[in-house]
This record gives structure tokens, sequence and C-alpha cells, in this order.
């Protein structure tokens, strides 16, 4: 009696109407010109990956602790934390980069793991010059040029969750992609659009973003 | 709309237009004052309007009830205290009128000029400092009725219980530069340090910038335009009016309080200041006479704001008490717009001032040798507070110089971060306090690091003279907001509270609104004559923060609590679910019937979102390690696709957590967690791992939210589960209880399959990615129906897990129950090298004395003892009801419950005692289980 359909995956964020789909995910359609805009961006691939902060791996993947890195393969690499990576990927990418993961470790002889979180973490993008002023109310790191430039990935507490925070700035203006644990993902969103309001922050839909290109 | 206004419009007491008024004499409002209705202009304050209008008292005081009027007509003014609407404790010279406000008075009664409480004054000899330590305390049965009483006496506005909420929101800042106080010299700073390229952040209490030399001469007011254009036209500098810093902590960790927001009531930003500038100028000081709380005594900057910010004349009479500059420019300008001056009395010649007299209102002015001046204004100014709060908060206690009267900070002693400018500091010409903020902000912004700046010479203000004069011969109000007297603290001094630390909190002086700002000097100075020190010996109290009062409602901000949900959560809702909170989690408590759903698992199949247990994911050649080191159980032959229960013990033996961990590869685990445990457990392993075995390979990944989990419970969930379409062989031969597989179910990659048991049925428990998580929710539901699925809550499975006597950690243990309590005997390897809690454990065992858990049957199979009741042996609690339901399923009341080791034998009969005091008869169990104690109903 079951039918082969693949299952729908859902964002937990209420996905903002209209709602289509994408490689099996449902997304948002809707579109904003505003100046400030919150996308979710959750069914982008995401994986974890585990190794020593200061070893070989850490060369293979190109990015140190505390950036962001677009690289050549389509992937942001982020060093989230010491010995700790993300990697962002398009939708549906999964496999792929777990592929492309496991031949750049595979010799290097590195205790690694790898683990895919693309349903374990909330994602969301955050696009307009206000974005710093609206992170300033739910976060308390100094997010100046000075201390937080373009490329900058950090963990801490926003709007009591804890969030990773990652500027990566699309052609030019600035933009924040922010990723909880999924079941506060919901709350999450919510808080910044609460936290927005007085900038006049719109949702907007999903759309690939730049670094996926290839 | 019509032009000008002439004086009179808006009052007998207004004046013509003055030239740095800050009221808008195009339009008139008007507002409410205990019921009538009075104009007002755009800019006046509502004590500013009320005074042009020819009112004079606004308040009655708080123990005393005497009628008050305007002393410092500014945020501290104490008698000008109002509420507003439904706002209670309004500052009355600092708030702005707005159309159709609807002030009144506070806690008057029947009206603010016949309050029947004023008998208070007679009784003043037994109301004095700290009678409520003295009185109203025998007999205690009374203590309700002096409650109402005193509540009536309380000198405090009214709170409505349905006042619509404010938005109050928070903000975080970094700014190069903080300059606290937008007066000539932190102006002057804040342009100097944004010229050096510091982003700087300006806070003034006021509505405007300026400070004093708003109600200046006309040099002061050219000064005021030629900063106020600098201040907006130089980049980097961020102005908040209206706005006060509450509060320094460590590391320029500054508090600040914003109120100039069109949308926003008040907002609290979290500044981290590189630099501190702290320019709060001076405060006036009001003098202590017999007299001087008469509403018509009022100080010189009182008099001078009246006339030159809001064109309202302060008087028709008056009498000038003068010691300093201040004094004499308050004649000039009284002079100039018309009262009559008709004394000058300067203490600098010798000039002494008596007492006041009058009741409602000044009627004369005594001085020395008797002489008496009718007037309706007295007008005093006999020296300056340094507003130091900030300085001492950084750290430092400014000493008291007494050629100058007052308090001066030390600029050299003040930690690098802070810097003083301006009249705090000393004293000068306009121009020189500009010169002393220019320094001081390029200073500011060259230790803030921004580029651009050269090091600044600070330079030093000059200390002007001023005589001492804090209390006349006669004894007079010390502290306006506690109606604390002079008298007062002689009399504390005498009683033996000597010291100003003692004396500031048995009469309360310095403990008001104004927190000390207006008494501090005063009373440091009375407490050293009345002990015969000097004022330096004598020392002052300690500054804290809030400097300024903060509501509330700054301090909550936004109520935004972290709430989870799971991939399921829209069909819960939708299914009607009673939610049930736990922790930051909404977890579906039950839809409907409980009992139902216990049947429906128990006869035919049910489904529950179990997606909050804590699971982690560990890799590594060391995992087993791990597993034996917080287990425990034994761990190193576990093979890839078995399942184990374990639990886990902190170091003294007490039960921390418990759960299953099944081997998913050969070097690839998955631990599960109790939900609530989650965080908790993670955090064990992880400083485990860091701190004690760092060279131990193994990595950790919390899961939790990555699957969604569903336990499918009942003799048909494998029947259910095989409708789903699955790659992994469900035949029990293959898939065995106690195993775990890895696969495809329903077309979705990834999934985990566990075979394992809580309700005690035939149960898998399936963790799906959780994006799909709804998807195959739903289709467990719609394959199922004809097989009876159904959905169950978490107190549906708190019964199905009562009715098999498997105990929930942290429900039937406690903080104290050790592993051998819980009757975990079987688990605990103690023949294991080492693990966590081994040696409490050996202890426990050696020492056997523990209680036991076990199952309790009431004798009343009808009667469900509430969890918590006390199990009494010879009049002593001998153990307690932990767990108790009535189950369906077996049709009678079941319990689990710790008991005395003397009582835990089969067979034996309990006494349980009831909350309503009544004890009802029970016995303990053979097991623990209720229902299929054999477990034989989950291993088919």
């Amino acid at each position: 009696m079951s039918d082969t359909a693949a299952a729908i995956a859902r964002s937990p964020i209420t996905v903002a109407p209209p709602a289509t789909q994408l490689h099996g995910w449902e997304v948002s359609g809707q579109r904003s010109t505003a100046d400030l805009t919150l996308t979710d961006l959750t069914p982008l691939t995401k994986i974890a990956v585990r190794a020593p902060y200061d070893g070989a791996v850490r060369d293979a993947l190109g990015t140190p602790f505390g950036r962001a890195v677009a690289d050549a393969m389509g992937r942001l690499v982020i060093g989230s934390g010491p010995g700790e990576w993300l990697v962002l990927a398009g939708v549906g990418d999964g496999t792929t980069v777990q592929g492309q993961l496991d031949q750049a470790i595979a010799g290097l002889g590195e205790f690694v793991s790898i683990v895919d979180l693309t349903h374990g973490r909330a994602l969301v993008a955050l696009t307009g010059t206000r974005s710093a002023d609206l992170l300033a109310k739910v976060c308390g790191i100094d997010l100046a040029d000075t201390a937080a430039p373009d490329g900058t990935a950090f963990r801490s507490s926003v709007a009591r969750v804890v969030t990773d925070v990652v500027r990566h700035d699309t052609e030019g203006t600035l933009t924040y992609l922010l990723h909880c644990e999924r079941s506060s993902g919901q709350y999450l969103f919510e808080a910044l659009l609460d936290a927005g309001a007085e900038f006049g922050i719109e949702v907007d839909g999903f759309t690939v973003p730049g670094f996926c290109a290839t | 709309m019509s032009m000008h206004k002439s004086a009179g419009d808006t009052g007998r007491m207004r004046l013509a237009p003055q030239p740095g008024e800050v009221i808008d004499r195009d339009h008139t409002i008007s507002f409410g004052w205990n019921g009538s209705q009075y104009p007002a202009h755009p800019g006046d304050t509502i004590i500013s309007a009320l005074a042009a209008a020819g009112e004079r008292v606004f308040s009655r005081s708080y123990k005393y009830h005497r009628p008050r009027g305007v002393l410092t007509a500014s945020y501290l003014d104490p008698g000008c205290t109002v509420q507003v609407g439904d706002e209670p404790n309004v500052r009355g010279a600092h708030r702005l009128v707005e159309a159709g406000m609807d002030v009144r008075s506070q806690n008057t009664w029947p009206s603010l000029r016949f309050d029947v409480k004023a008998v208070n004054g007679l009784a003043g000899r037994f109301l004095s400092a700290g009678f409520y330590y003295k009185t109203f305390i025998k007999p205690e049965r009374l203590w309700p009725a002096y409650e109402k009483v005193l509540r009536r006496f309380v000198h405090a506005g009214e709170v409505f219980p349905d006042t619509p909420r404010g938005y109050y929101d928070k903000r975080f800042a970094h700014p190069d530069v903080l300059v606290a106080g937008a007066g000539p010299a932190g102006m002057a700073a804040a342009v100097a340090a944004a010229r050096a390229g510091a982003e700087v952040m300006l806070v003034e209490e006021e509505h405007h910038l300026g400070g004093h030399l708003r109600w200046g001469d006309k040099a002061d007011l050219a000064l005021l335009a030629e900063l106020t254009g600098l201040v907006a036209n130089t980049p980097g500098i961020e102005v908040l009016t209206d706005s006060v810093v509450i509060g320094r902590y460590d590391d320029n960790w500054v508090g600040v309080v914003q109120r100039n927001l069109p949308n926003v009531t008040e907002r609290l930003i979290k500044a981290r200041a590189k630099t501190l500038v702290v320019a709060p100028g001076l405060v006036e000081r009001p003098y202590v006479f017999e007299g001087n709380d008469i509403p018509g005594v009022m100080l010189a900057t009182a008099a001078r704001r009246l006339i030159n910010l809001y064109a309202v004349k302060p008087g028709q009479r008056a009498v000038v008490f003068t010691a300093n500059t201040e004094g004499d420019a308050a004649v000039a300008d009284l002079e100039r717009v018309g009262v009559d001056v008709v004394r000058v009395e300067d203490a600098r010649r010798g000039g002494r001032l008596i007492r006041a007299h009058g009741r409602t209102n000044l009627r004369a002015v005594e001085f020395a040798c008797s002489s008496r001046v009718d007037c309706d204004l007295l007008v005093t100014a006999t020296g300056w507070t340094a507003p130091t709060s900030l300085l001492n908060m950084s750290g430092h206690d400014a000493a008291y110089a007494p050629g100058a009267a007052r308090f001066l900070p030390d600029q050299s002693r003040l930690p690098p971060g802070v810097l003083a400018a301006g009249g705090i500091t000393g004293d000068g010409r306009s121009d020189q306090l500009v010169a002393h903020g220019d320094a001081v902000g390029q200073e500011a912004a060259r230790r803030a690091g921004a580029s651009g700046a050269d090091t600044a010479l600070l330079p030093a203000l000059a200390v002007p003279e001023h005589p001492q004069l804090f209390r006349a011969h006669t004894h007079g109000m010390v502290d306006f907001s506690e109606d604390v007297s002079s008298k007062d603290l002689h009399a504390a001094v005498k009683e033996g509270y000597d010291s100003v630390e003692l004396a500031k909190r048995y009469t309360t002086a310095t403990m008001g609104a104004a927190q000390g700002k207006l008494e501090t000097v005063n009373t440091v100075a009375i407490v050293a004559e009345a002990s015969g020190r000097t004022v330096a010996a004598t020392g002052s109290t300690t500054w804290r923060p809030p400097y300024a009062p903060v509501t509330l409602g700054a301090l909550a901000g936004r109520s935004l609590e972290p709430v989870r949900h799971s991939p399921m959560q829209a069909w819960h809702d939708a299914h009607r679910a009673v939610p049930l909170v736990a922790g930051q989690w909404i977890r579906p408590e039950h839809y409907g019937d409980p009992d139902a759903e216990v049947r429906a698992v128990r006869s035919g199949v049910g489904i529950i979102d179990v997606t909050p247990i804590g699971k982690l994911d560990l890799r590594g050649p060391d995992v087993p390690k791990l597993l034996n080191l917080l287990y425990v159980n034994k761990w190193s032959k576990l093979d890839v696709g078995r399942v184990r229960y374990g639990v886990m013990c902190a170091e003294d033996g007490v039960v921390l957590d418990d759960g299953v961990t099944g081997r998913l590869g050969a070097e690839h685990y998955l631990m599960s967690t109790t939900s609530s445990g989650a965080a908790t457990v993670w955090e064990w392993v992880e400083n485990w791992l860091q701190t004690e075995h760092p060279d131990w390979q193994v990595h950790v990944t919390p899961v939790t939210t990555a699957y969604a989990s569903i336990n499918v419970a009942g003799p048909r969930s494998r029947e259910l589960i095989g409708r789903l379409g699955t790659d992994i062989d469900l035949d029990p031969e293959a898939f065995p209880y106690l195993h775990v597989r890895t696969g495809t179910v329903l077309g979705v990659a990834g999934c985990v399959l566990w075979r394992i048991g809580f309700t005690g049925e035939l149960s898998y428990e399936l963790h799906v990615p959780a994006g799909h998580g709804l998807h195959v929710w739903e289709r467990l539901l719609t394959d199922g129906a004809d097989l009876g699925a159904t959905a169950f809550g978490v107190e549906g499975q708190r019964i199905l897990r009562l009715e098999k006597g498997h105990f929930i950690v942290g429900q039937d243990t406690d903080g104290l129950t050790q592993a051998y309590t819980a009757g975990l005997d079987w688990a605990v390897k103690l023949d294991k090298v080492d693990f966590a809690g081994k040696t409490e454990l050996k202890w426990q065992r050696e020492r056997a004395n523990h209680p036991r858990l076990v199952g309790v049957q009431p004798v009343d199979v009808e009667v469900v003892p509430p969890e918590a009741s006390q199990i009494l042996l010879g009049g002593q609690i001998a153990g307690r009801i932990t767990s108790s339901r009535m189950s369906p399923t077996l049709g009678r009341a079941i319990c689990l419950a710790q008991v005395d080791p003397r009582l835990a034998r089969p067979g034996t009969r309990l006494r349980v005692r009831l909350p309503d005091g009544t004890d009802i008869a029970a016995e303990v169990t053979e097991h623990q289980a209720h229902f299929d104690p054999e477990g034989a109903r989950q291993r088919v």
C-alpha cells in the first residue's frame, strides 16, 4: 500500500507562500525587494567535518577557524570552531560533497569524522545594509568592519539561542548567514523578524546563494 | 493657528519670549491636572506649564505629607513626582507635556490641597527616623492590619493591573568613546573624539544638549548654538537625548536607557565602550534650614531654568541667599524679568539665613538679627555637588576638598579607560570647559585606538573656592524624598548610628528617588557635625548602579523565550494535542483521551513523537572506552547492529541519565539519552573527553534534532512499519529485540530503526532525517488506519511504562538516588577497571542500607495516591510514592515508590499518607512491573 514517491522534506521554518519545491524540499517562492530581508536557506547541504585544528585536513579544506571561504567546488567552507568545519553546498548535493570530502582526506592519516547535518540545522540569510543594526539588537558581538569583516565566522548567543554566524556579503551587500540546531529554527526566524521590524524587514523566498554557482 | 502668544495666554506667570526658551509659542495644547484643564506649549514640562499657570503645590511629602513645590525644576526635583495616566512616579519637571495628558498628584487624600494625612505633621515626634523599627511590631497577628494602614501612607503612585504594555527592547553597542553628559565639556569631547576618527556615543539626560549653557546669558547661548551645530555636523557621533547612563561595570561595560525613540518606550543599550568620558557637570545642592521645603523656596538653577527655558516667572517678590556666581546670575535674571528682588543676602559677606515661614506657600524669610522679609520666593545658591557615581563605579572614590566645599575626582587615579571632563573636575568659564572637553575627547579617542589622534596633555581646570554651607543654625529637610530632617540625623547619631553608612540606612537619607545626588553631601556634613568630625574624615556612602532608577520593562526588553518544536508540531496542533511544556520543548501530552491511547497501543499500534530524546553521534576507535567510562555496565563487546541499555552515574554514584546505545558501524555508535538530559549528557561527555582524555580519538556530534524520532509500539507495529516500505529486513529472526538497523524507509534514505521498548509492547523507534518527519508520521497513520494506528502522547507513554515498571530518571530517582537504589544491581559492573561513580557505588553496595525502588499496589485499587505521597513507618517518613496512575490496562491503581530497605520485601504492608492527611494501605509487589513482568510481549 505504500507508494514510492519521495517524501517531501520541510524546513522547521513555516514556508512563506507561495510554496514550491526544489530537489525534494518545500521552499518559499515569495519575492521581496525590501532593503532588509530574511531568507530561509535550510535546504542547503550542510556537512560537518571534525579533524585536528592545525593539520593536513585543515590545509586541504583551506579555511582556518573563524573564517569562511567560498571554494572552487561551489561550496562555502566555514571554520566554525577549532577543529570543526561546516561545508555548505547546494540543495541535494549531500552525497556529492561527502564523496569530495572523503577523497580530500583520504591518505592524510588524521582522525576525521564527517557527519551530514543538512537536516539538523536551520539556516537563514539576513541581507541588507541594516543587517548589522538588527543583529546588534540580539547579539553581543562587535560587528564593525574592524572586528568582523566579510568572511568572519563565529558562534555566539543570538536571541538567547546558540547560533553560528557567518558574514558572507553578496554582491557588496552586507549579508549574514545564521544557523542553529533545527528545533529552534522557527523561534530564531521570528526573533529576527521582531528585531528587524523597525527597519522594515521582509521575508524573501529561497534563492540559490552565489557560492553555489559553478 | 495664531502667531506669537503674549504672556498670560498660557498662564498668569508666563513671561514674554526669552532668548533661550524651548517652548513653541505657535502652538497651545491642553492637559488635565487633578481633573481640571490647563494650557501648555509644546516643550513645556508638566511642572513648567503648571507653574506658568500660577500653581505652586504639586505633591505631598512621604512621611509628613507636607506640601511641596519646585526645588530644582529638573529631573531630580523631589517635590514634582506625579502620576500621568496609568504611569506612576513620573518626574514632572522632566516629562514633556502631551496633548490630552491626565496628570494627577500621587497619594494625596482627599485632595492635594487638603490632605488629611498631613496630620502626620502633628504627630511628628512619634514618626521620627526609624519609627517603623519601633512601632507596628506587636502584636504580630495585627500585621495584616498594620500593612493596610501603612499602605495608605506610602508615597507612590498607582499601577493598574490592566495597564497596556509598553514596547521595550534592547541593543548592544561597541562605541570607541562613550560620553556621559552633553554640557559644553561633553559636547566638545564628543566632537574632538569623532574628529580623531572615533565612533562616539553621546548620552544626555535632558531633552536637549547643552547642559547649563541653555539657561545662561547671550554668550552661553551663542556657544550652545555653535556646539550643537558641531555635534550635528561631525560624522561619527550618535546622539541620545532623554537617555541616561545607568552604570559602569568592569572593563567599561556600560548600561544606557534610551527614551528618545519614536516607537519604543525605553531601550536598554548594553555598550562595551573602549573609553568612557564622564562629563555630568555639577548638581546644585539645597541648603538645610527651617522651612526649606515650603513651596516657593527653590535653588538658583531652578529659578533660572523656569525663567530662561520656559519663560515662567517663579514668583513676584523674591529674596536671594547667594554664595556663588550662579546665585548672582539668578538675581540678574529675576530682575530682568520684573521680579521684585527685595533682598540679596550674600553668604560670602557674612550673610546668614535663619528660617523660612509659610505652610502651603512661602510668606516670609528670616535672617540674622531677627530681620524678617515678606516674600513669595526664596532662591538659594549655596553650593555644588559633583555627581561622581560613574567614577566611583570605575573604582575611584573622590576626596573632599574643603576649600571648594565639594568632592573632587583625581583624573590620575582613574583606570585607563575612564576619563572625566568639565565641571566635575573643577570649574571655569565656558571656553575653559570647552577646551578641557576638547583635550579629554582627543585623549579618549587616542586611548580607544582610533587613528589620527595626537597624545594630549590633559589640562586641569581650576578649582574655585567656595564657602562650606550645609546647614543654617536651624533644622530643616535634608532628604526631601524620604522626609529626613537634620534633626533626624542628629538623633540617629545620638542613638549610636554615628557612621555615615549606618546613619544612611537607619534614617533612609539618600535612599530616595534622587539617590543621594541632592542629599549626600549635606548628610555627610550633618553627620560630621553631629559626631564632631570633619567631612573628609566622615567619608561618603557608596555609589552603586543604577545611576537613575530603571524600569523593569527596560531590564526585561522583548519577552522572547526560546521554544523548540518537533517536525510533527503542525500535526499535533491540528489534532488538538494538549501542549506539555518540557524545558524549551512543547510536546503533545495527549490528544483528548490518554486512556484510549494506552489501550490502542496494547491492542493494536500507536505512534508517539519522541524527537526530543537526546541523540549523540559517536565516532572513532576509542568510543568503547568512552562508553565503559561513563556507563556502569560493560561495552567492550557490542557487535555492529546491536543495542544495549546503559545507565550513567555521576561521580557520587547518583543516577545521571539512562538510554540505549547502538553500534551502527565499526567505529560508529549512536547514543540516546533522556530528553531532559540531552544537553547535560552532551556536556558530560565532552567534559570527560576534553579534560580527562584528550588523547582518545572520539568525535561527538549532537544529532538530537537531525532526526525526527517516532516510537511505533504495539502488537501490530512490525506490520505497520512493513506497510511503509523499507529495505530493512523486519523478520524477527533477522531483526531481534535490542538491535538496530539503518536503511531506507518510505523512500527516505539514512533512517535508523531500533528495536527497543519502553512501553513493553513490540516496538520500533524510527529515526528519520528531520525534514521528512512530518511526511513519514502522516503516512504511518494513513497506512495504518485499518490496524488501528493511533497517535499517543507523553501521558499515555507514562502510563504504559509505569505498567511495565520502567523508572524515569528524575521522576523515580532524585538527586540522592544512587544506582543500587534504583534496582540497577544487575547493571553495575564493579569488576570494570574504572568508571564514573565506581568508588561510591562500591561503598553503597557494602553498606547495603539504601532505599529501594519497588512496585506498590494500593489495597483499595480505586485510590491513586498522588505522586510524592509520604510512606510512614512508626511515625517517621520512610519513603514516598514516586509515580502513580490508574492503569487502563489492568483497571487498578499502580505505583512505584522509594522505600526504606526494611519495607522493601514483596508483600510488605505500607502506610501511605495522602495530601489531605488521611492514610491508605498499600502492598509492595513482587516485581516493579505490574503488567507482563516476564517481558514476553516485546520479544515477539
